[in-house]
């Protein structure tokens, strides 16, 4: 289960498991954000690379257009998970609490 | 004790497998604190055979035993090619973001969250098995990578 929807200016909420089956979904609804955008992933319970490739491309394009993504909520296990993969240095991660 | 199971090489069976796996940690007692390593491990590396194998239809087997303080889990592929995954090189997370591509992260994330991962290729058969093994011991980490090995 998977889901992915606007919430309060400037914010995206996902919540449930971003896996290969979910990524195309959840890249499309992201190419529609501009500018600086925080994604709530404080309901975000799992990401495969094939959700870790969703982040990135948006990152690289929100950026080349002056903007950025932002991680916000972020579980102990995605904490890893972008840290192993070198996300901590590409995106503003704040962690859950 | 082991279970098993066989699911079609769809990415329409990542729920079924995540089920599975759940039940499977239930049964043989496995601390549910290892599922998101296990789980990202099988899902990427099922989606693997899923994608780039041409020539495999039957489907993929899974197998998962409780071991000592974790699981060992394996995938067994039929009627397909060689590809060693603990062969595939590390991507370079150092570079920054105009540089970074999207892709080859999956085989460089497990390697460092499992403790051990072995490959196995029968050239009479086809047939490949992956094995791997997650306990509630350090993984290597940002900086390390589990113990590999082929067969």
């Amino acid at each position: 289960m998977f889901a992915i929807e606007s919430g309060p200016a400037g914010v995206v909420v996902a919540r449930g498991r971003l896996d290969a089956a979910q990524a195309a979904a959840a890249q499309a609804f992201l190419d529609a954000v501009e500018g600086v955008v925080t994604l709530d992933c404080s309901g975000l319970e799992y990401i495969s690379s094939a959700g870790l490739g969703v982040l990135l491309k948006t990152q690289k394009r929100l950026v080349a257009a002056g903007g950025k993504l932002r991680l916000a909520g972020v579980n102990r296990h995605l904490q890893d998970i972008f840290a192993y993969s070198g996300f901590d240095q590409l995106f503003e991660i704040e962690p859950a609490p | 004790m082991t279970t098993e199971r066989a699911f079609k090489r769809s990415f329409d069976a990542l729920p079924a497998i995540v089920a599975f796996t759940a039940d499977s940690f239930a049964r043989e007692g496995v601390d549910p604190a290892l599922q998101p390593a296990v789980d990202f491990a099988l899902e990427e590396l099922f989606t693997n055979m899923v994608k780039y194998s041409r020539t495999g239809k039957a489907e993929v087997r899974i197998e998962m035993t409780g071991i000592a303080d974790g699981v060992e889990v394996s995938l067994t592929d039929f009627d397909v090619d060689p590809f060693d995954v603990t062969r595939a090189p590390d991507v370079d997370t150092s570079l920054p973001l105009e540089a970074r591509r999207p892709g080859g992260l999956g085989l460089h994330l497990i390697r460092r969250m499992l403790d051990s991962i072995d490959y196995e290729y029968e050239k009479d058969r086809r047939q490949s098995r992956i094995t791997f093994r997650k306990t509630s011991g350090e993984s290597p980490g940002r900086h390390g990578a589990a113990e590999t090995g082929r067969k």
